[in-house]
């Protein structure tokens, strides 16, 4: 599988952004990103250009809109037509979500405990949601050097709930890009897995996200599959169940060839966990190499596994990359 | 003129929208539009202190307020800010969410200022929003002026 090295939160002139789209652009493909989503805010202006830079640098553009409402920021992306941000009070969010969605657009919360008003006008999320099923993404990485920062370990950790909770949802990491400066701090990349089906690339980026194909670092590329009843699954797929006596059998890759030389990392043992409901299922050392590590995970009481890698960056010990969710579900009984 | 307007606002105003329609009834080659408003910031740095405590007792996780808590002086200075969107009579024609507090902004069908759609310039009933996202200051005022460049009949 193609997974496409993507920065889903980008500003233009636009917006409140300090470049021009081609300059956006460009940085990306310089940083090795393959692809972006616009997402300027309450417009979608900046996408004129779009097809001409694309061919230019090569790097694909989502077409997207950041909602920068009174109540949250809500990334869109991958929708062609404008929906209107302004109509939706703070109770209503379904109702734009699903104009989103109508318009085949996907729905995210971005930074949702970013401080709020009037600090950061409306960046703190305090839409209410009534049925987080409606919600495609949460960005839990926000920002440079994301995973050590607290509002994004709350992110983080709010997905974790939802996930607890039952709940299909994806996690994403976005720079929330507004310039062109160097930085000294980790850059997140979220990966997203393409399928084999009919569409453009864009639209297989949008297409992976939805189904949870995920999956986000500040260095190698972290993959999994579940292994049950002799058949595979990928991450943001389900798993059922037969017999809750199972083992899952966990395949973990490890790919350091990703974006080669545009991050950095001390050498290191790395830890890899494998998280569940239940907190760790499992974990082992895991050392610098590209690699593959196999887990026997009990299925009873499984619903969602997801890989970590934790090791030291700049000198902190935090988390290095992520999967999404596989999800398990125990088959119907009469 | 097609529009000339001003507006006084205040803290009060926050997280709404003020919405101005104007009337095309000619032909035109392009609407000129200049949106100003002030204060921009607030400049006691007590109020602005109060203001920002109320933000990290609410928005910052308990366990991480004190360390916040010190440092609030990194959240300075606090501002106003109104942005603009516009719709023609068939709908949206883009917005412009930046913290200039003076914009001088135009549509045409060829071009338009970044944030607007360029295209056909509609007759009928337009209008502009004024989205007030936050006014700390004990009063902000704003001016909306917009007009057209005539169309060339030559």
């Amino acid at each position: 599988m193609r997974w496409l090295a993507s920065e889903l939160h980008t500003h233009t002139f636009h917006s409140d952004g300090r470049q021009t789209l081609r300059k956006l652009a460009s940085g990306a493909a310089k940083l090795g990103f393959d692809c972006i989503a616009l997402t300027d805010h309450n417009t979608m202006s900046g996408l004129g250009d779009s097809e001409l830079i694309e061919r230019e640098t090569g790097v694909v553009i989502i077409p997207g809109m950041e909602w920068t409402t009174f109540y949250g920021h809500m990334v869109t992306i991958g929708l062609q037509d404008f929906v209107d941000w302004r109509k939706t009070g703070q109770s209503e969010i379904h109702e734009g979500i699903s104009m989103v969605h109508g318009r085949g657009g996907l729905a995210g919360m971005a930074h949702p405990f970013r401080i709020g008003s009037p600090v950061c006008t409306g960046c703190y999320w305090e839409y209410e949601i009534k049925d987080w099923n409606d919600l495609d993404y949460i960005e839990v990485w926000s920002g440079t050097f994301a995973s050590v920062k607290p509002e994004n370990r709350r992110a983080f950790a709010l997905w974790t709930d939802r996930l607890n909770a039952g709940i299909r949802i994806a996690a994403t990491s976005g720079r929330d890009w507004h310039e062109q400066a160097n930085t000294d701090e980790p850059l997140s990349v979220t990966y997203l897995g393409l399928d084999d089906e009919p569409g453009t690339i864009s639209q297989k980026a949008v297409r992976a996200l939805a189904q949870g194909r995920v999956s986000v670092t500040v260095g190698p590329l972290v993959t999994m599959e579940a292994e049950a009843a002799g058949a595979l699954y990928g991450i943001g797929e389900s798993v059922t169940v037969q017999n809750g006596a199972d083992l899952i059998q966990l395949h973990v890759k490890i790919d350091f060839s990703v974006r080669q030389t545009l991050w950095e990392l001390p050498k290191q043992d790395f830890t890899l966990k494998i998280t569940g409901i239940s907190g760790t299922l499992a974990q082992c050392a895991a050392g610098f190499a590209d690699q593959l590590y196999g887990f026997s995970i009990p299925a009873y009481g499984l619903i969602w596994a997801r890989a970590e890698l934790w090791g030291v960056v700049k000198g902190v010990r935090t988390m290095v990359a992520f999967t999404n969710a596989i999800y398990f579900e125990p088959v119907a009984t009469e | 003129m097609l529009l000339n307007v001003s507006g006084q606002l205040a803290p009060i105003d926050s997280k709404r929208h003020i919405t101005h329609q104007f009337r095309l009834d000619k032909p035109a080659a392009a609407i000129q539009i200049r949106f100003a408003y002030g204060p921009k910031l607030l400049e006691d740095d007590g109020q602005a202190k109060e203001l920002i405590m109320i933000s990290i007792g609410s928005y910052i996780a308990p366990e991480q307020q004190s360390p916040v808590r010190e440092g609030w002086r990194r959240y300075l200075p606090l501002k106003n800010l109104l942005t603009l969107s516009i719709d023609d009579p068939d709908g949206y024609r883009g917005a412009c969410h930046r913290h200039d507090a003076e914009q001088n902004l135009f549509l045409s069908e060829q071009e338009a200022s970044d944030g607007l759609l360029s295209g056909k310039l509609a007759l009928g009933e337009w209008s502009v929003t004024i989205s007030v996202h936050s006014v700390v200051t004990e009063h902000c005022s704003y001016e909306l002026s917009i007009w057209t460049e005539e169309a060339d009949t030559a």
